[in-house]
């Protein structure tokens, strides 16, 4: 029925009783505009003059209930029902590739309270992420969830691909400043996870909605750790004329606990041509900017215990200004025309693994790419920018600056230039992705990362969504 | 040395639609969109609109009355320019698209008699003529059509301050729109001449200074003037805000105000266009400080500052410009204001239709700063 005129308008109006008619789209403008994410594919496919898959409805709840309702709408006549938030996704998670019906997340955007004694805000998932930060900043806390997407992405889209930010070497992923949620179960119930997520209470099963991306309901609230504004901040950079040495001494940060906040060491091509853009630096080698923040003494003593890793390990002091100028510049690399943009074609390969495989991965990943796409003269740069104790993530990426023009040409090389990279993390010990999420783009080596294992979560998947309704052909399922 | 981005098309700097370009798909000032804020709609936010003009010219879409009310919903404020790293003019491309649509007899049918209402009576609310400069000086203060014909009391008020202050200024514009207004709405011509007439009258007066009455004319004859109409003030006119030069005379010493005790619980709006014109707002806000006590600060004030409506929204769209000053002003009462204070006239007159409906108050900084003179 729903693929009918007539089932089309049955359905418009169900939706229109549940939210208000005001609150349900499907003008051709607006199905245009839902029909791409932040993702290079449907990108270049709107660039190049082609239609791409669009929602059938754009649909605006205002609470978690009207989303419940809205479930079981699209469980009735089977409508897939894609979670958007703020549309930031570099994988194509919001990218309505069944049609259906977009859930927009934008109007669940109240900040529910801020607990200046526990250190938490209570948000709705639609509250777009810099505009929670300026209200937590006015009592003087903050959020250290520093996406660069944090202009456009709301708090539901931090979470359900487990973001990564700026500053997440000492504060944490945002799936580790989550004490609970509130959740929508593709079949329409409503769900809270416990209070706090340090317990015993059971098995840690608030987890299960992060990194799902929307396949396993609805995020739709969330409790998360906050903290005070750091007094102080110290920002350094160092030049490595290794990367091997460069990278040691960010396992050595990391393992003697030093707690930088950040320690971003961009690859000798990203040096080069990165850092030179936007920074205006000439440097040959591994320029790294490491940072330490909090109490002034404390930061002080940290970041001359880091700078004697570094220089024990020959990297040469660029200096304090050359590590704030990167700081204040941080998110510059991403505004057009300075980030990555169409005509060109790119993708971000990220990865991370534990420190004894990181740098094999890189050189793998790089060799692999740039040999066997040597003809199309791609490029091929990478930083490592989120560190963890056991390990760190590698921030890859490709170019190709002339890509095939015809449009399925450009997706069919796009696509076998993932499957080269994501075959060398594989096969070098990584995991497929860090921090974007697997949407549309890594769902097909789900599979092969999870390998055994992959049954079992496909198993509750089945159990959760039966009829598959929720964000199909995304991360796997 | 390998670049870390495609060159920039050399095409947009001959023609602005090309901004939208590398607006299309960037997200970065999703945040700040008074429009976007208001309707949550990804199609009515600043990549939205550039998507939808940037598919027009791929034939993805054609412009009808769906893609044409999509693009008439922008509030032309400047915000997602004023908060871009690398100043992309998309306000100027959706102008640009929208002066084709206009060409195109394609936009709605209200605007045309709007815009015919500008060209002969330069203004859209009243059938006179805009009223001749009469005599000559150094300083000349540019009065436009909402302090002529919605909020005269503002032009009163900042008259008399600034005679105190000693400077008596030649009117200008009296009755005339600043331009911005068929500008923003896709009649370049006709914007083109408004300008072009205040303009001559600044010349015929001999005036050096130009004072205006709110940020929407700073923008009005610099940046909108330069940019989008190629048109500049004569040679060695300086542009200022009253709102400047009474603070600097607060600062020197040459204005004193006593305190007013009916000021309780008042909040500072900065006036639409602030933010695209980079403006502090330091001066109206030590203005008002004078009154005794300090404002209660917006959510969205100083560089993120959302407009009140008081744009070309009143026109094309008012139901949304009437949502944005509704905004604005639970915006001040949720940080415990009753009172909201500014000084430009069109912000005035359309906070002060909303301001009813949730039992508050407008009052207009000029006039308040004159009823406190010493």
């Amino acid at each position: 029925m729903y693929g009918s005129t007539f089932g089309h308008q049955m359905v418009q109006s169900e939706l229109e009783e549940i939210v208000g008619a005001n609150y349900v789209r499907a003008d051709e403008v607006s199905r245009l505009v839902y029909s791409t994410d932040w993702s290079w594919m449907p990108q270049m496919w709107l660039d190049r003059g082609q239609p791409t898959p669009q929602p059938d409805f754009i649909v605006h709840p205002g609470s978690a209930e009207e989303i419940a309702e809205i479930l079981r709408i699209a469980n009735k006549y089977h409508i897939p029902v894609v979670p958007w938030g703020g549309g930031s996704g570099t994988q194509g998670g919001a990218a309505p590739v069944y049609g259906g019906i977009i859930v927009d997340t934008k109007r669940l955007n109240r900040i529910l309270n801020i607990d200046e004694k526990s250190l938490t805000v209570t948000a709705q998932a639609g509250v777009i992420g810099t505009q929670l930060e300026w209200a937590l900043n006015e009592r003087g806390l903050t959020l250290p969830h520093y996406p660069a997407s944090a202009n456009c992405a709301t708090v539901g889209g931090y979470l359900a691909p487990r973001g990564t930010g700026t500053i997440s070497t000492k504060y944490g992923k945002a799936e580790d400043m989550v004490l609970s949620m509130q959740v929508v179960l593709p079949n329409g119930e409503i769900v809270r996870t416990p209070v706090v997520p340090q317990h015993a209470a059971g098995p840690d099963w608030f987890r299960l909605f992060l990194g799902a991306e929307g396949t396993f309901g609805i995020i739709t609230e969330a409790t998360l750790q906050v903290d005070y504004m750091p007094e102080s901040r110290l920002l350094r950079a160092v030049l490595f004329s290794s990367l091997t040495d460069a990278l040691e001494a960010g396992r050595l940060m990391m393992t003697r606990r030093l707690q930088p906040f950040v320690i971003r060491l961009y690859d000798p091509a990203s040096t080069a041509s990165v850092v030179h853009e936007i920074l205006g630096y000439d440097f040959e080698g591994a320029y790294m900017v490491i940072g330490f923040d909090g109490d002034p003494d404390i930061a002080a003593l940290q970041e001359q215990k880091a700078m004697e890793i570094c220089v024990g390990l020959g990297a040469r002091d660029l200096g304090r200004e050359r590590g704030e100028k990167w700081w204040a510049h941080r998110y510059d690399f991403y505004y057009p025309p300075q980030t990555l943009k169409l005509p060109w074609m790119y993708g971000t390969t990220e990865t991370v693994t534990t420190y004894d495989k990181i740098e094999a991965l890189y050189w793998a990943q790089k060799r692999a790419i740039e040999e066997t796409y040597r003809a199309q003269k791609i490029r091929y740069i990478g930083h490592f920018s989120h560190w963890f104790h056991w390990g760190a993530m590698l921030y890859s990426r490709f170019i190709i600056e002339q890509p095939p023009a015809d449009a399925q040409e450009a997706l069919a090389l796009h696509n076998r230039v993932w499957n080269t990279a994501m075959t060398a993390v594989i096969d070098n010990g990584g995991m497929i992705n860090e921090h974007h999420g697997i949407g549309l783009k890594l769902a097909r080596f789900m599979r092969r990362q999870y390998g055994e294992s992959w049954p079992f979560l496909l198993r509750i998947k089945e159990t959760l969504d039966p009829n598959g309704i929720m964000n199909p052909g995304k991360t796997g399922f | 040395m390998s670049s870390s981005h495609p060159p920039i098309d050399p095409a947009q700097a001959t023609d602005p639609i090309r901004a939208t370009d590398n607006c299309r798909y960037c997200l970065m000032c999703r945040h700040v969109c008074p429009v976007g804020e208001v309707t949550k709609l990804e199609s009515l936010s600043p990549h939205g609109w550039a998507l939808t003009i940037a598919s027009q010219r791929r034939g993805l879409i054609e412009w009808n009355t769906d893609s044409v009310g999509a693009l008439y919903h922008c509030a032309d404020c400047g915000l997602c320019r004023a908060n871009c790293v690398t100043d992309q003019p998309l306000p100027n491309a959706i102008v640009a698209a929208r002066n084709q649509v206009v060409e195109s007899g394609l936009a709605p049918r209200p605007l045309y008699t709007l815009a015919d209402a500008l060209a002969h009576w330069g203004n859209p609310y009243a059938e006179q003529m805009p009223v001749q400069p009469t005599g000559a000086g150094e300083v000349a203060l540019f009065v436009g059509d909402e302090a002529m014909y919605r909020w005269p009391a503002a032009l009163e008020a900042a008259t008399r301050l600034l005679e105190i202050i000693g400077i008596k200024p030649v009117l200008v514009g009296r009755g005339r729109n600043n331009g911005y207004l068929a500008s923003s709405l896709g009649f370049a011509a006709v914007a083109h001449d408004l300008i072009a007439a205040t303009i001559a009258e600044v010349a015929a007066v001999g005036a050096r200074r130009l004072l205006v009455l709110a940020p929407a004319d700073l923008y009005a004859f610099g940046d909108l003037a330069g940019e989008r109409l190629q048109l500049k003030l004569p040679e060695g006119v300086v542009l200022e805000a009253v709102t400047d030069v009474l603070d600097n005379a607060l600062q020197a010493g040459q204005l004193a105000l006593r305190h007013a005790e009916q000021l309780a619980a008042w909040a500072y709006v900065d006036p639409t266009h602030s933010a695209r014109i980079g403006r502090s707002g330091d001066a109206p806000r030590r203005l008002g400080a004078a009154l005794g006590g300090e404002p209660l600060e917006l959510f969205w004030r100083r560089e993120r500052a959302h407009p009140s409506g008081a744009t070309a929204l009143r026109f094309s769209l008012p139901h949304m410009a009437y949502l944005l000053a509704q905004a604005r002003l639970q915006d001040a009462q949720r940080q415990g204001a009753q009172i909201v204070v500014t000084e430009a006239p069109g912000d005035l007159a359309i906070l002060s239709e909303v301001a009813p409906r949730l039992g508050m108050r407008v009052q207009g900084l000029y006039e308040l700063l004159a009823s406190q003179l010493v």
